[in-house]
């Protein structure tokens, strides 16, 4: 690789590293979640503990406001169809 | 009776026509050669959702799921989330685009 500093071979390379860190997800439906990382397949299916759910609700209307809806969960199972990005904080 | 002279040789399609004007980037080659040539270089990658992510290309696989480093998330032109690295399922892919010369 070229000065790629993480020496990742494939995709799946950069989940595999970040198991058991805390890991953002990004869902269709509007929907984001950060949770601990215990597991993930090909199918992108996850494993997430001590997860924080947060829901994009847009009001369509004269004024377009969103509101959040979050909820908590300790262990939860992710199917991989709805998963869109996963992201990892080193910022 | 009128009396046109000959028309002359060259009139006479008897020649090959020029080879038509190559492209200035020849970007002869596979998609496949495009994602090799483009590893390591910055890109944009748009979702079918139109969110636009920009980053340097780490990997790909044959799926288009992406690892990306030093991501933006941009919605509508507008910058809303930063990543260290990020991972996008390739399904969501709509195109990747190489934002710097190969």
């Amino acid at each position: 690789m070229d000065g790629s500093s993480s020496g990742i071979q494939e995709p799946f390379d950069l989940i595999r590293l970040s198991l058991s860190e805390r890991v953002f997800v990004k869902l269709r439906g509007d929907r984001e979640m950060t949770g601990i990382l215990h597991a993930y397949d090909g199918h992108m299916n996850l494993i997430l503990s001590d997860v924080e759910e947060t829901i994009m609700i847009v009001n369509e209307g004269e004024q377009a406001t969103v509101n959040v809806a979050k909820r908590k969960m300790d262990m939860l199972f992710v199917r991989g169809d709805g998963v869109i990005l996963v992201g990892f904080y080193i910022v | 009776m009128d009396e046109y002279p000959p028309p002359p040789d060259d009139a006479l399609d008897t020649q090959t026509p020029p080879p038509p004007p190559q492209p200035r980037t020849t970007h002869t080659g596979s998609p496949t050669d495009f994602l090799k040539g483009v590893v390591g270089k910055k890109v944009i990658v748009r979702l079918n959702s139109g969110v636009d992510y920009r980053g340097v290309l780490s990997c790909l696989d044959g799926y288009m799921n992406i690892a990306l480093e030093a991501t933006e998330e941009h919605v509508e032109g507008n910058v809303t989330n930063r990543y260290g690295d990020a991972f996008i399922r390739g399904n969501n892919v709509l195109y990747i685009s190489a934002a710097e010369e190969i």
